[in-house]
């Protein structure tokens, strides 16, 4: 059955449309990465009576914003327009579902422009330092690349392959969220539409395991190392998904968090640190990463060390925990202000299989954590950690992997 | 905005990159990053810590002409940013230790820039089009003058620049206004006092230099084609509405002149684009476009074609959707309370504060005739250009 959300907002002048597939980069078969961003690209580039141009027509005449991308669970078409332009617009993004051209030239088109942004994307470190972790982590499978794909995969998928993707669009599994203000009778047809969407979306291809070698190095002439360190943890669905975001709001989110303060802060090491935690359908990816000078390289890899050490084996004060509470509290407030935020929020949820209040049930398990949790969890899903190096090669000589996770 | 759940503060200064000596390359932007580092009666990192304490974030951004500070928490948090920030950002103690720190944190944000061909390749783009003018130098600065620079300096910097008559201050969410003005007056805001005469910048006016180069950088995979133009002063704000439709009619949507073209038609580029940089001392215009080395001879010819058929006749319906894109493109940029303060702040900072629709009454200003009139501004031989090609 199809999910359908309205967020009403009375007078809105404008209206924010989400509509979320669960048929992502994910779903790319084996020797044809990038096939789903492709279709994604494609699908604004014609569908039922309207060809590439009368569809970029109807939307930038009306000043509309139309975008149509695959992540890598989920593929998404996003919609904002003027709330009179509704009528004109909002059945355009079912039809693309319903009815993509998928005519020749534009399948080459795209496939052209997203090849050019895959060897444009190699002039970035931090996106070759990213590519190479991501194989280590993932291998060639699920989760294993960039959703715009593998330059010679992408360069043989065939328009048939395409067509035969796109059969999979018009889902049961669909979820369409608005937020502002469309007119009762548009809603009721569009509802009444995408309700006849019934198909069931095919399974996610399982993931592979992750690569024997735990430091794989990338050489190029830059000034800064970009070092990486990931792991593979748990489906967003998993109880141990809260006490990692926890620990990842407290490592690097926000200039008072540890590894800011400690690596940037007290040591001028880096100017860029993060650790991000990516909620996926399968093991969630989290990865740590800095970049800097390439004298520099081992005593950054060392202070890294040090900290992901630290989590193991040191619980979080309470102070720590109170803030890092404070934090997510704040991001969740902070990343619903807008309409087409809160849209984008709902949307992701029910796309990914979560009810409507799961950020308000772990919100209200916030208090419960305690630091031995987070530490527990941290045991559980951050000991393996795999190290991806990219800079200039006579730093890179001496990197090796890092040391194994000490015993509980 | 009554029904925000989140309030925005902005500190606003005319203390940008524009206000350096030649000595003092990349010291307003550093001294960005030390008024984060410990203030009269905040210890280093205090702020931060209890800015996050209640869930908000603060961040700052140094362009040529202003600074701006600013801090986004849920609604209640606005009391505290109120009492804090200001304090961080007047009474900073470039303690000498943190300076040597946050030295190196400079450094390494050059060198991560410096790593990214195409921000060398827009770097050098500006100093060709802009020679000595300050908006020809990078923000960040240089890594010698960089290495030179001493607390002392920059607070010779901050007391010249960091000025009442000089500074403005935005809130946006919903609060009342009453209460927040006498906050910040309680505090060292209330007490700044205007700058001194001779202390007044007097950057002049941006001279751009139109002419051909070409750089070549290891590692870049794509080649890029990049035009600069004049365009008038960000005070010229009518004016300036015109290029924004010239650009949006270039460049924004499938169906724009270029992308249609260059793109769609002839598969010359991966990506065209066009953005106007609103500036004090004359605006900037740039077109970026990202093509294969090969195709670049032939994407010079057709885009020059393209920019000179611009004067032969801009079509109504052109006007029209360049006309609704801006004007949908304004009011989904009002939002957020963050977007709302930035906009105001500036205006505020420069002193020419003006209703949030504004831009749209001055989009209905332009008419065929008029914007057809700035065709010829937009020749290929009036813009200072650069191709980039791989070493």
């Amino acid at each position: 059955m199809t999910r359908f959300e309205l967020l009403h907002r009375p007078g809105a002048p404008t209206l924010a449309a989400r509509l979320v597939l669960p048929l992502g980069s994910r779903q790319d078969p084996g020797g044809a990465a990038g096939r789903q961003q492709l279709l994604a690209g494609v699908l604004t580039r014609g569908c039922g009576d309207l060809g590439a141009e009368a569809v970029a027509d109807l939307v930038e005449n009306r000043g509309a914003q139309l975008r149509c991308e695959a992540g890598d669970d989920l593929l998404v078409l996003a919609l904002r327009c003027a709330g009179d332009d509704a009528d004109q617009l909002l059945p355009l993004l079912l039809t693309m579902a319903e009815a993509p051209r998928l005519e020749g030239a534009q399948v080459e088109r795209e496939r052209h422009l997203n090849l050019q942004t895959l060897q444009r994307l190699q002039e970035d470190p931090f996106h070759r330092c990213h590519e190479r972790l991501r194989r280590q982590l993932y291998g060639q499978g699920p989760y294993g690349h960039d959703p715009l794909g593998v330059a010679s995969d992408l360069a043989a998928i065939s328009a048939d392959a395409l067509s035969v993707a796109a059969r999979d669009l018009p889902t049961g599994d669909a979820v369409l969220v608005l937020a502002g203000d469309p007119p009762p009778g548009l809603i009721e047809a569009i509802t009444t539409r995408f309700a006849g969407w019934r198909a069931p979306s095919p399974p996610g291809r399982p993931l592979e395991p992750p690569a024997a070698d735990p430091l794989k190095t990338v050489e190029l002439d830059t000034e800064q190392a970009v070092v990486m360190v990931g792991f593979r943890t748990v489906p967003l669905s998993h109880p141990d998904l809260l006490p990692l975001r926890l620990l990842q709001v407290h490592l690097a989110v926000g200039m008072s968090s540890r590894l800011f303060q400690q690596l940037r802060e007290e040591r001028g090491l880096a100017y860029e640190i993060g650790v991000d935690l990516s909620a996926r359908q399968e093991a969630s990816p989290c990865l740590w990463y800095l970049s800097t000078g390439a004298p520099r390289l081992a005593e950054a890899i060392d202070a890294l060390e040090a900290e992901w050490q630290r989590v193991l084996t040191l619980p979080l004060s309470d102070d720590e925990l109170a803030l890092a509470r404070a934090k997510l509290r704040g991001q969740d407030c902070l990343s619903s202000e807008t309409a087409s935020q809160r849209a984008d929020r709902l949307a992701l949820l029910l796309g990914h299989g979560l009810p409507a209040d799961h950020n308000e049930r772990a919100l209200a398990r916030l208090e419960q954590l305690e630091p031995e949790d987070l530490r527990a969890a941290a045991n559980r899903w951050l000991t393996q950690p795999m190290l991806s190096v990219c800079g200039p090669g006579r730093a890179l000589a001496r990197v090796r992997p890092l040391a194994p996770a000490p015993p509980r | 905005m009554a029904d925000a759940p989140v309030v925005t503060l902005d500190l606003w200064f005319q203390a940008g990159s524009l206000c350096e000596g030649d000595a003092e390359s990349g010291l307003a932007h550093f001294l960005e990053h030390m008024v984060f580092k410990g203030s009269d009666g905040l210890a280093p990192g205090e702020f931060d810590h209890r800015i996050e304490s209640v869930g908000g974030f603060s961040n700052a951004a140094t362009g040529y002409d202003e600074v701006n500070y600013h801090a986004v928490l849920p609604r209640d948090g606005l009391a505290l940013a109120c009492d804090l920030l200001p304090r961080l950002v007047l009474c900073p103690s470039l303690d000498a230790e943190e300076f040597e720190l946050e030295r190196q944190v400079v450094l390494e944000e050059l060198a991560q820039s410096e790593d990214q061909p195409e921000e060398l390749a827009f770097q050098r783009l500006l100093e060709l089009a802009c020679g000595a003018h300050g908006y020809g130098r990078a923000i960040l600065g240089q890594r010698s003058r960089l290495r030179a620079h001493t607390p002392g300096a920059m607070e010779a910097f901050r007391h010249r620049h960091y000025r009442s008559d000089r500074s403005a201050v935005a809130v946006a969410g919903c609060f009342d206004p009453d209460e927040v003005l006498a906050l910040l007056d309680r505090g060292p805001l209330g007490r700044l006092a205007p700058a001194d005469a001779t202390d007044r910048p007097h950057p002049g006016r941006l001279t751009l230099s139109p002419g051909e180069h070409r750089l070549r950088l290891p590692r870049l995979e794509s080649a890029r084609l990049l035009l600069l133009w004049a365009c008038p002063p960000a005070a010229e704000a009518d004016a300036l509405t015109g290029h924004d439709l010239m650009a949006t009619l270039l460049a924004e949507g499938r169906r724009s002149r270029l992308v249609q073209h260059l793109r769609e038609e002839l598969d010359l580029v991966e990506s065209v684009d066009v953005e106007i940089h609103p500036l004090e001392e004359g605006s900037l215009a740039v077109l970026e476009c990202i093509t294969g080395v090969e195709q670049l001879p032939r994407l010079r010819q057709e885009l020059d074609c393209l920019l000179n058929g611009l004067t032969e006749g801009i079509r109504q319906e052109e006007l029209q959707r360049a006309h609704r894109l801006l004007r949908h493109g304004h009011t989904f940029g009002l939002e957020a309370t963050s977007q709302v303060a930035h906009l105001l702040g500036q205006q505020t900072l420069q002193g020419r504060l003006a209703p949030l629709d504004a831009p749209l009454e001055r989009l209905e200003g332009w008419t065929l005739p008029r914007l057809q009139a700035l065709a010829d501004l937009w020749r290929p031989e009036r813009a200072c250009c650069l191709e980039v090609l791989p070493a």
